[in-house]
């Protein structure tokens, strides 16, 4: 009897107890969590208001406006661009990675260095190298006419082709650092495992190796998309004007007309469709794999 | 030796301390005037705000701008920052029915007796300089051969090649017109949906649609395009650059479009009646002509060309000489003011396509 | 337990003929030469980094060795493959795979095989609950104890039913409870499957509880091969007998066919080595008996001396005596009937070796 009573409040004292704990140390973060709030929700909370705002007070013109043609079509080059950018650049950066991670540690260092150079050079100026590389009179153009390849000029550059060269570059190592990482921390023995239980190299691959990379893959791709989906300088420079980007509206509704709450809604919209998506794999595939766990 | 440095010295010190030279600028007043930046707010300074300075007795502070969001946004704040500031004409016409500039008095408008109204010149607006959105071409692409106007740059069976064309409607809809054999003097206002169909035609052919004065001069310097619609004074720019690989670059006014560029007071500027007095002398025929000798760029009085200060060579470039003026036509500035919007939005559409 | 489909299946010998391995100039593989028969036990037993692990990966297929060929049963497997040799293997760290769940692990090398749906479900059954974990198929790898990962890794091991088995050390990261627990598991698992299995470990009583044979390995060679027994009783050389168990050594001659201990002619029941050289008396502390006063230990070498220190020890206790000449022994009692013959420091005590416990091994460490 007595024991179960002892029991009981005990147990009510630990809880207070644990309770007490965690808010301590989670009242630690309050001035971080402020500071977040401010410089990153604050802005959010703004964006959201100035869109519903017209000169007479609360209005969704801004939003009715954007079902125009113009903006639909943008909408959709801008999520085709950034899928088919994402998707090159796990095609590249996949077998980049791995080769990279299975390389000796020398080697790896150094093939590592030539993926991380692009990053630490300007935007513009890759734009400019890939123009000057690719353009109907361009290095590549040259070289093919001058072999013999081909008769007229191909059309690599002011296309969708070129600005999709152009992000895929600059997208490449966002792919391959997180991809790189995983695979890193990949222990030889479940391949060895894998190949002991009678996978072939290729099997192993396949069902042990890229699964345990997965983690990776998923921030590669999450960080290359949304990064994609915000682009600007690189589809403005390459891609002759056609390519119209989401962010090129928001742009031209801000500098042309001065909306901000155009401007504003076209934020709002990218947000909630980019929050949608990631929603949308996190319930496909689960939240933690994305953030990296296992 | 010794002694004289050390006296020399301190009697400078003096005179800073004494702050000589800050007590001269606090008597003069400042000026605040927006503009382009780079090459052209060089010229601009060369040739006007010099002689404003001096004969104003006024200390002249440059900013930069970078279009029409400034002038509304500071206007907004109610304090706007610039006195004076330089703007596209339509940019000017549309602030004008915003309501966001200071009228001239009736001095100023005496003063802007000369530049023509079709310029889009109002009691808000003054326009200063003229350019022209021309036909560029390589040479090498066809030899011998000068581009008509317009029907030339959509005719690619006679003139083979690629084009570029500006990334907004605001050009193409009236060069499209007038390629369909629209009179020049019989545009406005514009036939949309003509226009639109015809600019599908050139659509094909169109390699860049540039979005920058820039850009319109790099792809046709590198040889990515053969014909150029862009404004006179980027393309007349590269005969005096050495090649690229696009070699020679030629222009044309013939069918040109002629635009410009105004003066306006933004609402509510500190000083306003100093800012109409210095537009008052910069519209002086003479003061005008100026701009020409430093940069490509056309004076907006007429009878500026009557002053003597721009050489006989030198107004042969210019695109509203009296020789050149004819070949083209002036955009209305209130058509665009009205119907911008609409057009902006069908044009994105187009190209989206 | 329930009547399980895995049964013992012809288990394969095995022949590992004069592998060498080499890291540069470092030899982790000096030729090394070793039988298995088939359904044997065996213990690869060395210090670390003896090249126990390079011989069971040469095994298994995961290092290429330098020469030498590799036969399991007739079959030549020296170039074969990892992923074509058919040996189950469990790794010192399990290498389960974290994205699968346990079933899906057990259930991965028989896919791989392209067995039946019905027929896998049924085999990882069987297997799960051969290493008692029937319940727990759809745990993920994450959830489970380390025991419990070592019987996962243990059942994806033998589901296929290989005919040789490799294990690296598998139970070293478990607690000694639960080590000796899994030792007779997978002891009595191996009785039932008949594999032949090839274990790894540096723990000499491990060694000794489970196998049938134990190969001592040092220096990359295998420096001794029997039962555990003969291991234990009958060491080799100065190093096996060091390695395993405790030892002390007593300088011996080797002279006219017998061993002598300073004037002492040792009694023994086997012929001392004919070899020349220095060679030493091994005493391991619990082949001495204390003798009382009244024994006159016929028939025993004879060892007297001073007690210098008794340590107790639980089930027994630790004396340790110091001989004329500064020699030192020590001699382990059981504590159960020690009050027969009281022993304190400072006293006089008298030791007996019988004739079949002396082993004399060469003085230098690998003769
Ligand atoms: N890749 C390698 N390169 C160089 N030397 C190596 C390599 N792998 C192993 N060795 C060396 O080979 C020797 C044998 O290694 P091995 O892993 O077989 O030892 P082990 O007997 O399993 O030791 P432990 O009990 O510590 O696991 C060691 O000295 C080790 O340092
Ligand atoms: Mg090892």
């Amino acid at each position: 009897m007595t024991v179960s009573t002892g029991g009981s409040a005990n147990l009510g004292a630990y809880r207070v107890a644990e309770r007490r704990e965690r808010w301590l140390l989670q009242s630690l973060v309050v001035p971080g969590l402020a500071l977040i709030g401010l410089i990153a929700l604050a802005p959010i909370g703004w964006l959201f208001w100035m869109s519903v705002q017209g000169s007479s007070g609360f209005t969704l013109d801004h939003y009715q406006r954007l079902l125009d043609e113009s903006y639909l079509r943008t909408l959709k080059t801008t999520f085709e661009l950034s899928i088919l950018v994402t998707v090159l650049s796990i095609a590249l950066g996949y077998p980049l990675a791995y080769l990279i991670s299975q390389a000796r540690p020398r080697l790896a260092a150094l093939l590592m260095l030539l993926v991380l150079f692009p990053v630490w050079t300007s935007l513009l100026v890759r734009c400019y190298a890939w123009l000057v590389l690719l353009q109907r009179r361009g290095v590549v153009n040259s070289w093919l006419q001058d072999m013999g390849i081909i008769d007229a000029p191909l059309k690599l550059m002011h296309n969708f082709t070129g600005t999709t060269i152009g992000m895929l570059h600059i997208m490449l190592p966002f792919m391959i650092l997180p991809l790189y990482a995983s695979m890193r921390s990949i222990d030889r023995d479940y391949m060895r495992a894998a190949a002991n239980l009678g996978a072939s190299p290729v099997r192993a691959f396949w069902q042990v190796f890229v699964p345990l990379s997965l983690p990776g893959l998923f921030a590669g791709i999450i960080i290359v998309f949304v990064l994609c989906l915000g682009f600007y300088v690189t589809p403005a420079l390459l891609g002759g004007g056609r390519v119209y980007m989401w962010s090129m509206q928001i742009e031209r509704n801000v500098t042309y007309y001065a909306d901000w709450g155009a401007a504003s809604a076209l934020g709002v919209v990218l947000l909630a469709l980019t929050l949608g998506i990631l929603w949308a794999v996190g319930r496909l595939i689960g939240f933690d794999r994305i953030v990296g766990g296992k | 030796m010794a002694r004289t440095i050390r006296s020399a010295v301190s009697i400078s010190v003096a005179a800073l301390l004494l702050g000589a030279p800050a007590a001269m600028a606090q008597d003069k007043k400042v000026l605040t005037i927006s503009s382009w930046g780079g090459a052209f707010q060089k010229a601009q300074k060369e040739a006007w705000f010099a002689i404003v300075e001096k004969e104003l007795n006024v200390t002249i502070k440059e900013d930069n701008t970078s279009g029409i969001a400034d002038v509304r946004t500071q206007v907004a704040s109610g304090k706007p920052t610039w006195d004076l500031t330089t703007q596209g004409a339509y940019s000017c016409k549309l602030l004008e029915k915003e309501g966001r500039l200071e009228k001239f008095d009736d001095q100023t408008m005496k003063a802007l007796a000369d530049i023509p109204t079709a310029l889009g010149r109002s009691d808000q607006c003054a326009p200063q300089i003229v350019y022209s959105v021309a036909i560029g071409w390589r040479d090498k692409a066809y030899p011998g051969k000068e581009p008509p106007g317009w029907a030339a740059f959509w005719d690619v069976k006679n003139f083979p090649g690629q084009r570029s064309v500006r990334k907004h409607p605001i050009y193409a809809l009236e060069m499209a017109l007038i390629a369909d054999g629209v009179p020049m003097d019989k545009l406005y206002p514009l036939d949309v949906d003509r226009a639109f169909k015809k600019l599908e035609e050139l659509k094909p052919h169109v390699l860049v649609w540039w979005a920058s004065g820039a850009q319109s001069a790099q792809v046709i310097k590198d040889g990515e395009v053969d014909m150029v619609a862009a404004w006179n004074g980027r393309i007349q720019a590269l005969e005096s650059e050495p090649e690229g690989k696009g070699g020679k670059i030629k222009t044309t006014f013939n069918q040109q479009i002629l635009v410009s560029d105004h003066w306006m007071i933004p609402k509510g500027a500190a000083n306003k009646d100093l800012a109409m007095k210095a537009i008052a002398i910069m519209s002086r025929p003479e003061v005008n002509a100026r701009i020409s000798n430093y940069i490509n760029y056309a004076p907006s009085n007429s009878k500026s060309y009557d002053t003597g200060v721009i050489a006989k060579e030198k107004e042969a470039g210019l695109p509203n000489s009296p020789a050149n003026a004819k070949k083209g036509f002036i955009q209305d500035n209130q058509w665009w003011v009205d119907n911008a919007d609409a057009m902006v939005k069908r044009f994105d559409a187009f190209l989206q396509r | 337990m329930v009547a399980v489909g895995l049964q013992a299946t012809a288990s394969l010998p095995i022949s590992i003929r004069s592998i060498t391995k080499r890291y540069g100039a470092f030899t982790a593989l000096d030729a090394v030469d070793l039988e298995v028969d088939s359904g044997e036990f065996l213990t690869l037993l060395g210090p670390s980094g003896s090249g126990k692990t390079t011989l069971l990966m040469v095994l298994a297929g995961f290092i290429r060795p330098e020469s030498g060929t590799v036969l399991f049963g007739e079959r030549d497997v020296s170039l074969a493959p990892p992923h074509k040799r058919d040996v189950g293997m469990v790794f010192q760290n399990y290498a389960l795979f974290p994205h699968m769940s346990v079933a899906g692990n057990v259930a991965y090398p028989l896919k791989l095989r392209s067995i039946p749906k019905a027929e896998v479900g049924r085999r990882v059954r069987e297997a799960l609950e051969l290493v008692q974990l029937g319940t727990l198929g759809e745990r993920r790898i994450d959830q489970l104890s380390g025991g419990q990962r070592q019987r996962v890794a243990l059942a994806r091991a033998i589901v296929f039913e290989p005919r040789i088995l490799l294990m690296d050390e598998p139970l070293s990261a478990l607690d000694k409870k639960l080590r000796e627990e899994m030792q007779i598991e997978v002891r009595n698992l191996h009785r039932r499957l008949g594999l032949t299995t090839v274990y790894v470990t540096h723990d000499q009583r491990e060694a000794l509880t489970m196998s049938d044979r134990v190969a001592v390995i040092d220096g990359g060679r295998v420096r001794q091969i029997g039962r555990p027994r003969d291991i234990y009783e009958r060491p080799d050389s100065r190093f096996i007998a060091e390695f395993i168990g405790e030892s002390q050594f007593l300088p011996v001659v080797l002279r006219d066919g017998a061993a002598w201990l300073d004037s002492h002619r040792l009694a023994v029941e086997r012929p001392p080595p004919t070899a020349q050289g220095a060679h030493l008396l091994v005493v391991r502390p619990e082949k001495l008996t204390v003798l009382p006063a009244a024994d006159s230990g016929h028939g025993l070498n004879l060892f007297e001396g001073t007690v210098k220190e008794v340590v107790y020890q639980g089930e027994s206790s630790l004396v340790y005596v110091s001989l004329a000449g500064g020699l030192e022994l020590s001699v382990r009692r059981p504590s159960r009937g020690a009050d027969a013959v009281p022993v304190a420091p400072g006293a006089p005590i008298r030791m007996g070796l019988a004739p079949a416990d002396v082993v004399i091994v060469p003085a230098e460490l690998h003769p």
